[in-house]
């Protein structure tokens, strides 16, 4: 009883309780007319720390101790590129009949027509005048104007002229489509500011 | 007891607060601008110290040091003498800090356009203006050390704790951040290079935004809110704990920038697992600035003040929640290199430090005049055009990067990137920016709003210069009974010796593995150092602060390899003093730029048509054009000593080489400007555009080279 009675009389020298709240204000805390209470950490402010602290324990552990593949990053890559080629592989089955033939529908042209203004428009500018590449309305053709020629070029590159290869970026349909579109509605078009002629005339 | 008297020097505080509003004001002015290019890009056609990569490192100087930190300033000259019972230690070391810091600003905002930076984030000021720092940050310090020192108060407040911490780890990061060797007044290059200068400059980085955007401003909040709410902190258990957890975990938490970078899988895992430790110790600051409110609510209802601080507390709260999810490497995944960094960010600046700044303003302005605000009614329009005016910034943006980032990402079934144009992406998004500088004219008209609010107070107003009080002195001969931390908050000196070890030990762990230890940055053999005009091109390339549009850090992921090429390699960087990673892809990433085999490689003469005007090559571009590197000559006059410099960081030039340097430049600037000549451009070699292009198609190629012979080794 002796303890008890001594304890509130500690605790009565501490503290002053808060009227508006009946919590504790801490004795000889005063900064400035600042007060501090003694209220506890709230539970689940200790509870979301101690949770934070066990998720970086395990997530370290996971990465040093068991070399988890999705904490090591050429690992999780090599899965994910794993995973694409396989797919890769089921679509291009598909693509065994391809032909090599100009496509003449709308659907194709129009196709065709938006990867020119996505791609090639960038260095032959979107009426086909040319600028950084060559000009594709006029009839002289430095690598050649036959279909098979133009695929060449979309499927190789030139790289030494700054022409880049597409055969990664774009599906051998979508080639053919813009190639088609290059003959039947560039070729022979006016635009604004034609680039000079390159290469040689072909009738 | 004698009481002694002793006053509160008010000037001191009036300064800085004025100085906060007026920077204030043009930094956002500046940001306005910025945001205005983006979606204008041609708006400051040819006028080289407009342009975006030049004013947008102004912005965020501005708003970080000129604006936050005259605004911390304002508090802690106001707050400290009243919580210690003293005046400052002295009115000359406050001036002088005072106006040093005014003149670096000043110093900023003049170098900073004219395209003088180093081009770390943050750290972008050259090393003069580094030095200037150092030394009146050390007059700062020493001012709040020895009024601690006199003060009579026995233990020191928690927010004067937060005031310590700004203290000491500002002191830290910027010194060892800024290391570097001059070249001229206004050149240098700092002492790390590539993914070591990255983990260097992003404990920096990330720590600013600790150290000198969140604590000043959690030790100001312990001391306005209680003040403005006349209400007891919640809890001074709570303080403690979050005080030291927050000061010693926030330092950690660099590399959370550098995820799936060519940062080592360790570093970048404890990037993410101590962000996400952060979380609790960041709401510990936040609920005992909101609990201190209970039974206050009615005030806060009324009060513009007390509103403001609910707001700046809970976007504390936000991003402070938001930081670590985006520390998952999977959310970083998507929001890394977009507009959601910048919502992200805003959240922080215009509501916690925005709103936290305005609000000390008002409780104090009246205090320091002796009256009354001229207009309650106007500082609660201000209140309401800066809550919305932060949405509608933010929000937009989150949509813009989340919508950005998935593009990015999007294949077709045919296993092609279904947007392989990067312009698609940005165009994408343009009305998001349209609404994001609506969100910011808003929030500036509220700042506006206010100046003409502060201009009647004061007019209304008598100033007070200084404010006397007593006490009685401290007895320093009186035993120290405290047990715990209670006795350590008797002991400022020491206490500021505890929080300089707890904020050293993270930085350490990660540095000095990253350092010493091989493995770490793996040496790749074809990699070679820059040639002269490469090296020259560079300069131009940070001078132009490319890097805040550009990435130069593909990720190891099948949209970017795709996209990019080959992800970047550790070993790759070696040679980059300072790296060039970036931290937004306003357009598309550069690592590889220079790779013939790549789908991005565009020839010579296409960069120089690019460079005059990107909307000639692509229509919808948002990238201003750069008209003054095709006027402008190169300036070589440094290149013999910039080779000097590189060499002294063991930068392996042959021997001799800074002599031969000039004539390497001359010939290989020939080659590429005949290259163009022959293509029908007229342009001549000593072109600044011809060093830029250079440089631009050397990105990532090294590895690509078949032979590791020197490319150094013929004449």
């Amino acid at each position: 009883m002796t303890t008890e009675n001594e304890n509130n009389k500690l605790n009565e020298d501490h503290y002053e309780i808060d009227t508006l709240t009946n919590d504790k204000l801490i004795k000889g805390h005063e900064y400035d007319g600042i007060q501090e209470l003694d209220n506890e950490l709230p539970s689940w402010w200790k509870w979301l720390f101690i949770l934070s602290i066990v998720f970086a324990a395990v997530y370290m552990i996971r990465l040093w101790v068991f070399r988890a593949d999705d904490l090591m990053q050429a690992k999780e890559f090599q899965t994910e590129m794993a995973d694409a080629s396989a797919r890769q592989a089921e679509n291009n089955a598909g693509e065994a009949d391809f032909e090599l033939v100009l496509l003449e529908d709308a659907g194709s042209l129009a196709s065709g027509k938006e990867t020119w203004d996505k791609i090639c428009a960038v260095c032959h500018l979107a009426d086909g005048g040319g600028l950084v590449g060559p000009n594709m309305t006029d009839n002289y053709w430095i690598h050649g104007n036959k279909l098979e020629d133009m695929w060449a070029v979309v499927e190789n590159g030139v790289l030494e002229k700054g022409m880049i290869s597409y055969k990664d970026q774009l599906s051998k349909q979508q080639r053919l489509e813009v190639i088609s579109f290059i003959k039947l509605e560039i070729v022979g078009s006016t635009p604004a500011n034609p680039k000079e002629p390159q290469g040689e005339l072909y009738e | 007891m004698d009481l002694q008297k002793f006053t509160y020097d008010n000037r001191i505080s009036r300064l800085f607060m004025l100085a906060t509003i007026f920077w204030g004001l043009i930094g956002m002015l500046v940001g306005l601008t910025i945001a205005i290019e983006l979606i204008w890009p041609t708006m400051t056609n040819g006028v080289s110290w407009l342009s975006f990569g030049r004013l947008r490192p102004l912005h965020t100087n501005a708003v970080i040091f000129a604006f936050v930190g005259n605004g911390m300033f304002t508090g802690i000259y106001y707050s400290t003498p009243r919580l210690l019972k003293t005046s400052m230690y002295s009115d000359i070391l406050g001036k002088i800090h005072f106006w040093g810091w005014q003149l670096i600003i000043v110093a900023a905002a003049i170098t900073l356009p004219l395209g003088i930076t180093v081009s770390k984030e943050y750290a972008e000021l050259e090393w003069p203006i580094d030095i200037a720092i150092t030394i009146v940050w050390v007059v700062f310090g020493l001012n709040l050390i020895m009024t601690m020192v006199k003060r009579r108060i026995k233990h020191i407040y928690v927010a004067i704790w937060f005031y310590i911490a700004t203290f000491i780890t500002v002191a830290v990061l910027h010194i060892v951040n800024s290391i570097s060797i001059p070249v001229s007044l206004v050149k240098s290059y700092p002492i790390y290079a590539g993914i070591q200068d990255a983990l260097v400059q992003w404990w920096y980085g990330h720590n600013a935004v600790a150290f000198f955007l969140t604590t000043p401003y959690l030790g100001l909040m312990y001391y306005f809110i209680p003040k403005a709410a006349n209400r007891p902190i919640y809890s001074y258990k709570l303080s403690i704990i979050h005080f030291w957890a927050l000061i010693f975990l926030y330092i950690w938490a660099g590399p959370h920038h550098l995820l799936y970078s060519a940062l080592p899988d360790w570093a970048q895992a404890l990037g993410v697992v101590f962000s996400i430790m952060l979380i609790a110790p960041s709401w510990g600051g936040m609920i005992n600035g909101l609990l201190t409110l209970r039974g206050a609510w009615d005030k806060v209802r009324e009060d513009p003040v007390l509103k403001m601080f609910v707001v700046g507390v809970t976007a504390y709260g936000m991003a402070t929640f938001e930081g670590p999810m985006l520390s998952l490497k999977s959310v970083n995944a998507i929001s890394h290199f977009t507009d959601w960094t910048i919502a992200h960010v805003h959240i922080g600046a215009l509501g916690w430090n925005g709103m936290l700044t305005f609000g000390m303003i008002y409780w104090m302005l009246p205090r320091l005049y002796k009256t009354k605000l001229f207009s309650v009614k106007l500082a609660n329009a201000h209140f309401w055009l800066a809550t919305t005016g932060m949405l509608f910034f933010a929000i937009p943006l989150y949509f813009a990067g989340f919508t950005q980032s998935l593009m990015w990402k999007e294949f077709t079934e045919e296993g092609f990137l279904k947007y392989p144009n990067f312009i698609e992406t940005v165009t994408q998004i343009i009305p998001m920016y349209w609404i994001r500088v609506l969100g910011g004219s808003l929030y500036i008209t509220g700042v506006i709003l206010m100046i003409y609010n502060m201009v009647k107070t004061i007019k209304q107003g008598t100033f007070v210069p200084t404010e006397g009080d007593e006490a009685p002195a401290l007895d320093h001969k009186k035993p120290n009974k405290d047990k715990g931390h209670r006795w350590i908050e008797g002991k400022p000196l020491i206490f500021t010796v505890l929080a300089l070890v707890a904020i050293l030990i993270g930085g350490l762990v990660e540095f000095i593995p990253m350092f010493m230890v091989k493995s770490n940055v793996p040496t790749i053999s074809s990699v070679q150092p820059y040639t002269p005009l490469e090296l020259e091109g560079r300069d131009i390339y940070v001078r132009e602060g490319c890097y805040t549009c550009h990435s130069q850090m593909i990720r190891p992921f099948r949209s970017e390899v795709e996209r990019y090429g080959d992800y970047t390699k550790a070993g790759e960087t070696v040679y980059d003093h300072p790296f060039q990673f970036g931290s937004k892809r306003t357009g598309p990433d550069l690592a590889r730029e220079g790779v013939k085999t790549l789908r991005n490689y565009k020839p010579d003469s296409w960069h120089y048509n690019h460079f005059m005007s990107p909307q000639k090559m692509v229509a919808e571009s948002i990238m201003p054009p750069y008209p003054w590197l095709i006027n402008n000559d190169l300036n070589t006059s440094n290149t013999a000593a910039k080779i000097r410099v590189m060499q002294s960081m063991g930068v392996p030039y042959p021997e001799g080489f800074d002599e031969r340097a000039l004539d390497h430049l001359k010939k290989q600037a020939n080659q590429i400007a005949q290259g163009l000549r022959d293509g029908g451009i007229d342009v001549e070699d000593q072109k600044e555009v011809i060093a830029l292009i250079a440089y631009i198609q050397r990105l990532g190629t090294d590895i690509y080279r078949e032979s590791n012979e020197s490319i150094f080794s013929d004449k």
